[in-house]
């Protein structure tokens, strides 16, 4: 289950990754791509009211 | 494997490549022998791999019934198989007409490999064992989750292998099916399904009602008591209208094929990198084989490793998202870990520990 996740931006200001918590406080790095199995369990886990966190460059 | 020399001048016949490896099995991983992940796993959540390539699914209301899966040495006898993917009931459930409630394992074949058996006859077999004897289901679901279609064994001895070959309908080409990276078809072994989620239409494509189909309605309740277990290994499918016998691969190629999915770096190996700043740390971690997307990172335990710059030792603290960069090929890691003294760009030695608990995991799982 997510507790958080948070964008993460490269060295060019582009967004390219989401920092996502699970329950159990693992940490993964997921790639913005739509191929990607847990980046598909995000967009659900925000499609069900989750808020992706966007601090900016 | 056994090589045919040809002479001058002589055909190449089938009976002269017959036994020779040609990836004519979709499914990697059928035989079961590769478990990066772990050997057993308690208590599964949805979506838990076993073994490589195979992973406990699962969805509906009011789930209480638990699994853990494992891969296990209980293998037909008179085979040259080694491992077999076991399922065991340890808190019972019964599901009943309703809840929307599934158990199952899943395998996933990618488009570019479904591609082979696209608009063609199929045949999936395998060895299976259960004491619960009685009719299990087979679902195989398109990308676009609009064809399923379901097929039917029967477990007729209770806790004895048994080998099942199933000839399924022409592989349709209508609806949603993806031929390249992503899902070409999933195959959902089911071991129970509720009422609500079964279908008495087996053995042809079906295109209405498809998202909730997920078994038959002849199905066994293998949840029902903490007594059932559940084996399976040898799983192929082919491009043919009959089995023919399971292909072994080489161990080091079956596992190659496994990490285009997912990688568990766990090699005590030291990779040379440069500092970022007095704080940070980035090295180079190529992967066995490209993957098949873009992979998701997990950093187990990152103190658990060690970062030597100008001869001092120092546990990194975690790593730098935002400096990191995951490919396909390889991955750049920038570690973390507290100031010392060092500049940027000086070198740094990092050595990996080697530890099932501070692996590095790439997952690019379908």
């Amino acid at each position: 289950m997510i507790n958080s996740a948070v964008y993460i931006y490269d060295e060019f200001g582009n967004k390219v990754y989401i920092d996502v918590t699970y329950s159990g406080e693992i940490t993964r790095t997921v790639p913005i791509n739509n191929e990607n199995r847990h980046y598909q369990e995000i967009l659900e886990w925000v499609e069900n009211g989750g808020v992706i966190v966007d601090n900016g460059a | 494997m056994a090589i045919t020399r040809l002479g001058p001048n002589q055909d190449i016949t089938a009976a002269k490549i017959a036994g020779q490896i040609n990836f004519k099995n979709l499914i990697i991983n059928g035989d079961m022998s590769v478990a990066q992940r772990g050997t057993s796993f308690s208590s599964m959540s949805n979506g838990q791999f076993i073994t490589d390539r195979f992973f406990y699914d699962r969805a509906g209301l009011g789930i209480t019934a638990v699994f853990t899966g494992s891969q296990s040495t209980d293998v037909p006898s008179g085979t040259s198989f080694a491992n077999s993917l076991k399922m065991d009931v340890t808190t019972a459930q019964t599901l009943g007409p309703s809840g929307g409630t599934y158990f199952g394992v899943t395998t996933k074949v990618e488009g570019y490999n479904y591609k082979l058996i696209s608009n063609q006859v199929g045949t999936i077999s395998f060895w299976v064992k259960s004491n619960l004897t009685g009719t299990y289901s087979i679902v195989f679901r398109n990308n676009g989750n609009d064809r399923v279609l379901v097929e039917e064994y029967t477990i007729n001895s209770a806790s004895t292998w048994e080998k099942k070959t199933i000839t399924l309908p022409t592989f349709t080409t209508d609806g949603t099916w993806n031929y390249t990276n992503g899902m070409g078809v999933s195959i959902f072994f089911c071991l129970a399904v509720a009422g609500d989620n079964d279908t008495s239409t087996i053995g042809s494509w079906i295109s209405s009602g498809v998202t909730s189909i997920y078994g038959s309605s002849n199905n066994v309740e293998f949840a029902s008591s903490t007594s059932n277990e559940w084996f399976i290994t040898g799983v192929q499918l082919e491009a043919d209208t009959s089995a023919s016998d399971f292909e072994f691969l080489p161990y080091d190629v079956n596992l190659l094929r496994c990490q285009r999915y997912y990688y568990a770096h766990e090699d005590n190996v030291a990779r040379v990198g440069r500092q970022l700043s007095s704080t940070e740390g980035g090295y180079d971690l190529p992967f066995p084989t490209v993957m098949r997307t873009t992979p998701t990172f997990t950093y187990n335990s990152p103190s658990s490793d060690l970062v030597q710059v100008n001869g001092n030792n120092q546990s990194p603290t975690g790593y730098d998202s935002a400096r990191s960069n995951f490919g396909t090929k390889s991955a750049y890691i920038a570690v973390d870990y507290s100031s010392n003294g060092a500049g940027n760009n000086v070198s740094c030695k990092i050595i990996l520990s080697h530890s099932a608990t501070s692996k590095k995991e790439f997952d690019a799982e379908l």
